[in-house]
């Protein structure tokens, strides 16, 4: 038809906390996206009159691929946003995957490419919410590789576009 | 090698190419510039400083008290220290203080790239270019900075990009 790509329409519960990664993503892809945000009582993004999803990683995900970055940059994104929302959410498995994490920043400014991904936005949101982590800033006891991309995102990733 | 950089600088700062000469200074070559108006300019980091103020960037020299201070320092480390690196000894002392700086940072001042940024990735070219696979990895956190710049737009110019390996070969995370 004429009319072009459908515009998409994300609705946002803050019950119980405002899905940041979900937030940010939006907030990266402005202007490359076109997406109609509105309060609601559950998190949702509408792709086609009746496809929806409600998932954080999966919504995550399928913004990632409108993008049309190639096979293997997808791919990589999908296991970060994966990461974030599986071994580093938990409390049991969160000091291992942060040592890996660390392991990973070693030799990168960016978790893939040259330039903020979905991937930094979705892990940087899970540190974010995590009281562990924002303890071990506080107290200068933060894997190195993973403080110094965390305080170098920070401005970039909460201020972009204001 | 100087008069080169600064007509990289020139190109990556979106200016007109200047004209250079140079002059003997003891067992070194100084870059001069001639000006249209005023002196000529002598020196590496001070024709440098004159360019970005001339393209009106001069957030590059740093935009906070404390980030100009180190813009300069690392300008006075390039011209003192890198351009003085004669055995290999020094050079790996120098890689070495460098990767231990480098460890918590992205750029050498603040947040944003800086001319510190680029006159140090421009001396160390010839050098990183010439380390082994093994070598770049121990300097872990100068490769990080290298690639980081060297893939920033306009800086890299005619140098040839140096390959990093994307995962670590030599040591292992447990």
């Amino acid at each position: 038809s004429g009319r072009g790509r459908m515009a998409l329409s994300l609705t946002v519960s803050s019950s119980p906390s405002p899905p940041l990664a979900v937030l940010l993503t939006v907030q990266h892809l402005k202007g490359k996206v076109e997406i109609n945000v509105e309060d609601g009582k559950e998190t949702a993004l509408r792709v086609l009159g009746d496809v929806s999803f409600t998932d954080v990683n999966s919504i995550i995900r399928y913004l990632a691929r409108l993008l049309g970055s190639n096979l293997m940059e997808q791919t990589k994104i999908s296991h970060w946003v994966e990461y974030s929302q599986t071994r580093l959410l938990v409390k049991s498995t969160f000091s291992a995957a942060l040592q890996e994490l660390n392991y990973s920043l070693s030799h990168r400014t960016y978790l893939l490419g040259d330039a903020l991904t979905l991937a930094d936005i979705s892990i940087f949101s899970t540190l974010t919410g995590s009281t562990v982590w924002q303890e071990q800033l506080k107290q200068n006891k933060a894997a190195v590789n993973v403080r110094c991309w965390y305080t170098f995102l920070e401005p970039a990733v909460l201020f972009q576009g204001r | 090698m100087a008069v080169e950089e600064l007509t990289a600088l020139e190109k990556c700062l979106g200016l007109k190419a200047g004209k250079y000469s140079r002059r003997a200074q003891g067992s070194s070559q100084v870059p001069v510039l001639q000006t249209n108006s005023g002196p000529s300019l002598a020196g590496l980091a001070t024709i440098a400083s004159h360019l970005v103020t001339q393209a009106k960037k001069e957030e590059l020299l740093g935009v906070s008290l404390e980030e100009k201070a180190v813009v300069q320092q690392w300008l006075e480390y390039r011209t003192t220290r890198i351009d003085r690196l004669t055995s290999k000894e020094d050079v790996r002392t120098t890689l070495k203080d460098l990767n231990c700086y480098l460890e918590d940072k992205v750029y050498m001042a603040g947040n944003k790239i800086t001319l510190a940024d680029i006159l140090t990735y421009y001396g160390l070219h010839p050098i990183i270019a010439d380390l082994s696979i093994q070598e770049k990895e121990n300097y872990m956190n100068v490769s990080r900075w290298f690639s980081h710049i060297q893939h920033s737009p306009g800086v890299r110019q005619h140098l040839p990009s140096v390959v990093f390996i994307k995962n670590r070969i030599y040591s292992n995370v447990h």
